[in-house]
Order: C-alpha cells, then sequence, then structure tokens
C-alpha cells in the first residue's frame, strides 16, 4: 500500500514523550498535564489552555534507578516511567493527574511525587491520585465525580485559574468527540476484507492521539481519514489472518509490528492505550451535571480487568467475541506485561473461556515492555498463525467431504 | 535458655534433615513441661470433642481434599510456636493459640457438616446451606454480628490461609495448577492458591450467596474472578476505597458496606439486628482494649506478648472469628491477667529484651514461628507485628450511622491493606512511627518476592531507614511457596546480618544453620 502522508512525521512524534507538538502548545501558553490511565477521564485534562499527555517511555534502555526504588518484580511500564521521570524526561509537566488502580502504576506514581520528579521550576505543579471504584454502580460514579472533582478540577481552578464550568467541560467533550469519531472512522477501514490499513499504522495514530495536543492533531487525522478513502491495499493480502489484540498496557507500535510481521494482522486493539475502549464519543444530556455523565460513561464502558464484579467480566468476555466478528478475525491473541498481576489472571482466566466455550483460536503470551525484538514473541505468533491456518484447511477438508 | 554450652545442644539438634517432625520433644524444666504436656492434651481433647460429631464427613473430607490433610499436622504447628518459650511466654503463647484453633476447629465443623460434597444427600446439611453466607479471603465477616440466625464462613481461610500457615506444604499443589492453568508464577502465591483450589474443584460447597471483595490487593481481587465463576451463587462485592485516609470517601464506604447488608436480607429474607449487632461490637471493643493493652506492655522494656502469638491471634480474632466468637474475649482476659504478672515479674528481675524488632510487610505464610527462632536464635524481640495491626480503632457502641462508619473504616483497614493500600504513607511513615513507639530499631522487613505493593517502595524504605538509623534485615520470602525461599534462606538473612553488622554471637548456636525442608 501507498505510504500515509503523515504516518513517518507521527511516528516521529512518538520517540519522545515531550514531542515537538507538546513544545509548541507550550510555547503558545499550553499547559501540559500528565496522566497514564483510562481511568483518569482525558477529557477533563483537555479544559482550556490544557492539553492532556498520556505518559509513555520511549526509547527506554535500562531501568536500574527504577529497579533500585521499585525492586526487579514490579511491571516494567511502571518502573520504565518512574525512571523516565528521574532522568529528568517529565519536567515539561504541569501537573500529573495519577490514579490508585493497580499497584505498580500507584507505587511508581508515589515514588515519583516524593522523589519530586517535577523539579522545582513549575511553581503551580500538582500532583493527584484519584480513587477509582472497582465498579460502575451509582455509588461508584458519585464517588469517581467527588474524587476527580476535589483532586482534578478544583487544583486546576486554584493553581492555574482554569475555567472548569460545564460549559468548559461541554466544550472539551466537544473536541473529544471529534477525535474519538475520526479515530473510529479510521479504525472502521479494519474491518474490510483486505484493510485499507494495518494494526501498527492505525495503533500509531491512536497513540498520537493520546499523547499529542489535540487541536495540533485534527487536521492531520482528517487529512489522514480522507486519504484512507481512497487508498488501495496491496492486491496479494500481506497477512495469513486476522486477530484481535486483548491486553495490557501496550505503547510501543513496534510490538504490533512484530506481530504482523509474522502473518497476524492486527484488526482490532482492546488494551490499554488502544482505542477499545478510549476512542467512544462521550453523549451529553441537559439532565444532569456533566462531570457526572462523564464519569457514569468511563466506568461503564471500562473494560480494566481490575473491575471484577460478574457483570464485568461477563462483558469483557463477550466484548472478546463481538470484536472477533465485528472485525472478522480469525483468532484474538491476550497479552500481557510481565509482572502485571490483573492481567495475568484475566490472561488465563479469560483466553482458557475463550478458547474452550466460545471456541475462538487463542493465543495467550506475556512480553516485556520493550519487547519488539522478542524473537520468542515472534515464534509464539507464527505458530498460533499456523494452527489457525491448519484449522481452516481441516474445517474446508471436513467441508468438501461432507 | 534451651542451649546447654557444656553439651554443645541446643533447639536446632531437635531437627533431622530428612524427618517431617521434630526428633523429640523439648525439655523446659519440670513445671514448664508438664505445662505444655496439659495443653498438648487439653488441645486434643478439644480437637476431638469439637470434631466428634462430623467424623464420618471428616473421614471421606480427608480422601477429598487435600488441604484438610494438612490439618492432621496442628500439634506440630502449636508445638513450632512455642519452642524455646518458658514461664509466662509458654503461657501467654498457648492460650493464644488455643483459642484460635478452638474457632477453626468449630468452623471446620460446620463446613464438614454443610459442605455438598460430602452431604450430597443430607437434607440437614441442606437446610444448613440454605442459611450460609459464604465470605471471600481476607474480608472480616463482622456484619453477620446482625445475622444471628444465619452463619457467616470465610471460604478460603481454611482450605489455603491456615493450611498454609499450619503445613509448609499445604499451598504448593494448587499453586501448580493454576501456574499450570497459564497463570504467571510472579503474582501473589496467596490468591494463586486459592484461584488453583478453584481450579482443581477443592472448595467445599457450603452456602447459598456469596460476598467477594477488593480486599486486600490487586491479586485477591483478580481471584474473584475464578470464585464467582466456581460458586456460581448470588453475589455482591465489597469494595472499599483505596484513599482510605481521606474523610470524603466514606461515603461511599458506607454505601457499599450497607448494600452487603441489604444483600444478605434479601437473600435470605431476614432483617439485620441492631441489637444483636451492638452485641458484637461491643466484644470488638473489648478485643481491641485487650490488644491495645499488649501493644503498651510491649512498649515498655519488658515486653511480654511477643512474636507469632500476638500477630497470628490478632488476625484471626478480628478477620477470622470476627467479635462472633465470646471466647475470644475469654482468653484475652486470661492472658491479661496473666501479663500483667508476667510484667511485674520481668521487671523486677529487670528482664530486658536484647534486640528489639519490628516485624514490617507480609509475613510468610509457611514460617510464622520466624520471629520465636530469632528470639530463640539471637535474642531478638519482636515487638509487634504489621499484621496485627489492622483495625484497632474503638466502634460506637449506640449510634447506627456512627457504628456504620466505623466499620467501614474497620473493613477498610484489614490485614495487609491497612498499610499496603490508602497511599505510601500507610506503610513507609507508619513503619517509623511504630519503630518509635516500641523503642525498636530493627525491622524484619520482609520481602515478600511477590507482593508488587511493598516491592514497589523498596527503594524509599531503604532510603529512609538509612536516614533514620535503624537496621532494615531484609527478608525475602514468596508466602506461601517455599520452593521459592526456604525457611532456612529466611534465617540465613538475620544470621548475615546479625554476625556481619552487629557483630553479634548467636544465644543458640545449633539454631543457626539446621535443615527444616521437610518439616510441616
Amino acid at each position: 500500500m501507498k505510504d500515509l502522508q503523515h504516518l513517518y512525521y507521527f511516528e516521529s512524534l512518538l520517540t519522545e514523550a515531550n514531542n515537538e507538538l507538546v513544545r509548541q502548545a507550550q510555547a503558545q501558553g499550553g499547559l501540559a498535564l500528565g496522566y497514564t490511565c483510562y481511568h483518569m477521564p482525558e477529557v477533563l485534562l483537555n479544559l482550556g489552555k490544557c492539553f492532556s499527555v498520556r505518559l509513555r517511555a520511549p526509547r527506554t534502555g535500562s531501568m536500574e534507578l527504577a529497579t533500585y526504588y521499585m525492586s526487579n518484580a514490579t511491571c516494567e511500564y511502571a518502573r520504565a516511567l518512574l525512571e523516565r521521570g528521574l532522568e529528568g524526561g517529565y519536567k515539561f509537566l504541569d501537573a500529573l493527574a495519577g490514579v490508585d488502580c493497580c499497584e505498580c502504576m500507584n507505587r511508581s506514581m508515589e515514588n515519583m511525587q516524593l522523589l519530586k520528579i517535577e523539579g522545582t521550576e513549575k511553581k503551580s505543579f500538582f500532583w493527584s491520585n484519584i480513587d477509582v471504584p472497582c465498579s460502575d454502580d451509582e455509588g461508584c460514579v458519585a464517588h469517581f465525580a467527588e474524587q476527580l472533582g476535589r483532586k482534578v478540577l478544583k487544583p486546576l481552578h486554584e493553581s492555574y485559574g482554569i475555567d472548569i464550568s460545564e460549559e468548559a467541560i461541554r466544550e472539551a467533550v466537544k473536541e473529544h468527540n471529534e477525535v474519538c469519531r475520526l479515530i473510529t472512522e479510521i479504525g472502521n477501514f479494519r474491518k474490510l476484507d483486505n484493510p485499507t490499513i494495518t494494526g501498527h499504522e492505525f495503533h500509531i495514530l491512536t497513540l498520537i492521539s493520546y499523547t499529542c495536543p489535540k487541536h495540533l492533531i485534527i487536521d492531520k487525522l482528517r487529512e489522514t481519514l480522507e486519504e484512507l478513502k481512497t487508498r488501495e491495499p496491496d492486491k496479494k493480502k500481506n497477512f495469513r489472518v486476522k486477530v484481535v489484540l486483548i491486553g495490557s498496557e501496550i505503547d510501543d507500535p513496534e510490538l504490533v509490528s512484530l506481530i504482523e510481521d509474522s502473518g497476524a494482522l492486527v484488526v482490532a486493539d482492546r488494551y490499554c492505550y488502544g482505542s477499545f475502549p478510549g476512542r467512544q464519543e462521550l453523549i451529553l444530556s441537559d439532565d444532569e451535571p456533566v462531570l457526572t455523565q462523564i464519569c457514569r460513561q468511563y466506568l461503564q464502558s471500562s473494560l480494566c480487568v481490575r473491575l471484577c464484579a460478574t457483570h464485568k467480566v461477563q462483558k469483557r468476555l463477550d466484548y472478546a467475541a463481538q470484536l472477533k466478528d465485528e472485525y472478522h478475525a480469525d483468532g484474538i491473541i491476550y497479552e500481557q506485561i510481565k509482572f502485571c498481576t490483573y492481567w495475568s489472571y484475566e490472561r488465563a482466566f479469560a483466553s482458557h473461556i475463550i478458547q474452550n466455550e466460545y471456541n475462538i483460536p487463542t493465543l495467550s503470551v506475556d512480553r516485556p515492555y520493550m519487547s519488539r525484538s522478542s524473537g520468542q514473541l515472534r515464534t509464539r505468533v507464527q505458530a498460533f498463525v499456523e494452527s489457525i491456518e491448519i484449522k481452516k484447511i481441516k474445517a474446508k477438508k471436513a467441508g468438501e467431504v461432507k | 535458655m534451651a542451649y546447654n554450652p557444656k553439651t554443645g545442644k541446643g533447639l536446632g539438634n531437635i531437627y533431622k534433615a530428612e524427618r517431617r517432625c521434630t526428633v523429640r520433644r523439648e525439655w523446659r524444666g519440670f513445671r514448664d513441661t508438664l505445662y505444655d504436656y496439659f495443653r498438648w492434651l487439653k488441645m486434643l481433647g478439644m480437637l476431638g470433642a469439637v470434631l466428634a460429631p462430623v467424623l464420618p464427613q471428616m473421614m471421606k473430607g480427608l480422601t477429598r481434599y487435600r488441604w484438610l490433610v494438612s490439618y492432621i499436622t496442628t500439634p506440630a504447628f502449636v508445638d513450632r510456636h512455642t519452642i524455646g518459650l518458658r514461664g509466662y511466654e509458654l503461657r501467654y503463647t498457648h492460650l493464644q493459640f488455643f483459642v484460635v484453633l478452638r474457632n477453626s476447629a468449630m468452623t471446620l465443623r460446620c463446613i464438614l457438616e454443610r459442605d455438598e460434597n460430602l452431604n450430597p444427600k443430607s437434607k440437614k446439611a441442606a437446610a444448613l446451606r440454605a442459611k450460609t453466607v459464604v465470605f471471600d479471603e481476607m474480608m472480616p465477616i463482622q456484619i453477620m454480628n446482625g445475622f444471628p440466625t444465619l452463619k457467616g464462613i470465610s471460604i478460603q481461610m481454611l482450605p489455603i490461609f491456615e493450611a498454609g500457615e499450619i503445613d509448609q506444604q499445604a499451598n504448593m499443589y494448587y499453586i501448580d495448577a493454576v501456574e499450570h492453568y497459564g497463570l504467571a508464577a510472579d503474582v501473589c502465591p496467596l490468591p494463586a492458591a486459592d484461584s488453583g483450589c478453584y481450579i482443581v474443584d477443592d472448595y467445599p460447597r457450603i452456602g447459598s450467596a456469596y460476598i467477594s471483595s477488593s480486599m486486600p490487593c490487586d491479586g485477591s481481587l483478580a481471584s474473584t474472578m475464578f470464585s464467582h465463576r466456581y460458586f456460581k451463587m448470588p453475589s455482591y462485592q465489597i469494595t472499599p476505597p483505596q484513599r482510605f485516609l481521606e474523610t470524603e470517601v466514606q461515603e461511599y464506604a458506607v454505601k457499599n458496606l450497607w448494600g452487603a447488608v441489604e444483600f444478605i436480607e434479601q437473600q435470605f429474607n431476614v432483617k439485620f439486628d441492631w441489637d444483636a449487632f451492638f452485641e458484637g461490637v461491643k466484644r470488638y471493643n473489648t478485643e481491641c482494649e485487650y490488644m491495645l493493652d499488649k501493644w503498651d506492655v510491649n512498649c515498655t522494656p519488658y515486653p511480654q506478648v511477643c512474636g507469632a502469638g500476638l500477630a497470628l491471634h490478632r488476625e484471626y480474632e478480628m478477620q477470622i472469628a470476627s467479635s462472633l466468637d465470646p471466647a475470644f474475649v475469654k482468653y484475652d482476659a486470661k492472658v491479661s491477667k496473666l501479663m500483667k504478672k508476667g510484667y511485674e515479674k520481668s521487671k523486677a528481675a529487670d528482664d530486658k529484651a536484647k534486640y528489639r524488632a519490628i516485624v514490617w510487610s507480609c509475613p510468610a505464610h509457611y514460617y510464622s514461628n520466624f520471629t520465636y527462632w530469632a528470639q530463640n536464635c539471637w535474642g531478638i524481640k519482636t515487638l509487634v507485628d504489621m499484621e496485627c495491626m489492622l483495625s484497632y480503632h474503638y466502634y460506637d457502641e449506640h449510634d447506627k450511622e456512627k457504628v456504620l462508619l466505623d466499620m467501614a473504616k474497620g473493613y477498610e483497614r484489614m490485614a495487609m491493606r491497612s498499610h499496603s493500600n490508602g497511599g505510601y504513607v500507610n506503610a513507609l511513615d507508619e513503619c517509623w512511627k511504630m519503630c518509635e513507639k516500641f523503642s525498636a530499631n530493627i525491622v524484619f522487613m520482609y520481602n515478600h518476592v511477590s507482593c508488587k505493593n511493598f516491592a514497589g517502595l523498596q527503594g524509599l524504605f531503604e532510603d529512609q531507614a538509612r536516614e533514620r538509623g535503624i537496621h532494615l534485615i531484609w527478608i525475602e520470602h514468596d508466602l506461601m511457596d517455599p520452593r521459592t525461599v526456604s525457611r532456612k534462606a529466611m534465617r540465613d538473612r538475620v544470621n548475615r546480618y546479625m554476625t556481619t553488622v552487629f557483630r553479634a554471637e548467636p544465644l543458640d548456636p545449633t539454631l543457626v544453620d539446621y535443615d527444616d525442608d521437610l518439616t510441616w
């Protein structure tokens, strides 16, 4: 396929957290608010002159300092962020909106806070640590709204004079929804029999939408969408099977690339930093406070593994199967970053149920944070691709016999 | 002291590498040995009396449930925790353990007489199941004080939690089962063993509604995926807030907890009995008072109720018995009376502890008598254990709204959760505060290799201990899996620290190096 016009530029933006567009927005008076988790509603970090930056630690090498502080038995993503923070890589931030969702990320944030990674220049810098409830009933919604109001909106207003009114939040939701619409429409090309966008390309676009100021990328996303409408796929399919990728945090598009190079086209991204969930529009009514509505939608749409109420567990299983059908995938890959407790359980649990009860071919793998060159992972995916192909051949033969 | 310098014989000689139990019992002098035998007989008598009515189910259960077999070694469990103890300390420990084991035996009887697997056709068992609420692990069942006509049972406590403390080999099979299923080996072995127990269908079926929880950690929360699927019962999830030091979160906490009460009311068609509940609250407050007394004495130069006798007792009293068993108050009163005498005697003899330590982070289940070993070998008294510092605030005894808030705060401060959740201050700052309170300059810092929560603060602990001049002795363990870090390897960490940093000589050199990998 012909290269997408902005793809290389987007890819270059992903090589650092404090990228060109972040610097540009800050030079224009913008405030960069860092966050890591879906449970910190990013729309609230995009009020007025604020813009959200979902934190990554691209080009991570050694993590010696972070390993001293957090031991070598904790999530590498959480450690990579701490290492980058200790190196001074997040000094550009004006606030860090953390959540108390998983142990490692929580401790990573607390280490950053105690070790003062923000430096001394940002006098109004503030930290927040949101208590995210473990379910989605109305009690949880009220609790979540109280936390966000007190720990994010209030300090934004008090420290930076940001307008946190209903109107201001609705304005931010509009921009958020515009980005979500674009990403969703772009993502829909993955439903084609021979998709005109690869999982790797799509992941780059999604990541850009999480890590760059939205007003600076929205035009380019629009152009990319237009480009995709006329983009011709390669005549010969350059994949052998299609898969849904489900699991823990993936902020490195090269991991998706590795999977695709092994013959499995990633047609749906159900992982942290992916678009399911995260790039769905927020639908607001005029009947109740907008913050409550946002909180409800975030909690109800959350597919995070920490929500273990039975209806949530079932929803995750059904949703995986639904994505497989909607995007015409041949199988599902469950992945987890090493030392992630939640995904370790979900991966073991769901991969068995999806395989045995939903009859969907499933691969279950764990991986390091930087896994772009993992030969072991490549071999596992290749074997999975072959196993699906063999199943297809057998099914075809069985059909012919009948 | 048990070591005889003339003969060179000491407590280490009662272990043999190839033996599962000790070679012989310890001679403690006439009075103490006689007392020890008396308690031993009393415990056997108690176990026989409590379990005799369910003897057929017990025999059947031994062939059905792998974990149940571990309970045959219960006397050895008590022996392990009393080795080297003399006088009052021996008596406190026996009393503390007796009441815990009595409560466990009664729970075991309840399980055996209800279990559908063991009593498939019994109408009596079915009727009992219809009145039983099953609770998730690591969660107190205090709310059951308000349902005197129902029975609440913490389902995982006997098959996994306590079994692992009684027999270090008990949990391995379940851990292996879940790892074969695909769970990563780096997660905490406690919820892993829980999940494994579900996978191999080794949990009894004893109730008709299930209350799960998000306590105390990520692994525990995630393992409820398995339990919900296994029990297939109507369920409710108690999910206390994480940041529980904030006043604003309590409204949600109370609502969420009261939701559990309403759930039970609906499922069993009963009303919450406030009078009965307040009776339980009174017992809880009395238990707290006794525990705080023990702490106060341990803050003096003459500590009395120390080590696992203090920690395990409080954990079981608060979390499992949850003020539902009046025997705890009775035994607390006995220990308290003895403690005061013991204190006077120690003071008169100026019998001070050689080294004063506290235990921090999660201790190894498979080596719950570790602190007694440290006392016998090096003279290090463990004055308090993080595990016993779960909820200890008083509950209101009259006001319904206030008591619910108090109880919600109690649930937020459960074992492990009280320090691992709610922000770093509960783990870090609290540790130094306790060192100061108990005048301890040694911290047995349990480095549970699969606990990401405490691992995430490792460097900060190290830095801050250095700043304060506190001896932080890191002791690796894997909670329920002695194959990862053996008991011997745990002891070696202390041995190395004591010889290299303190330049100390062991009180009993035979305890420095011995092999107990095979023992229960």
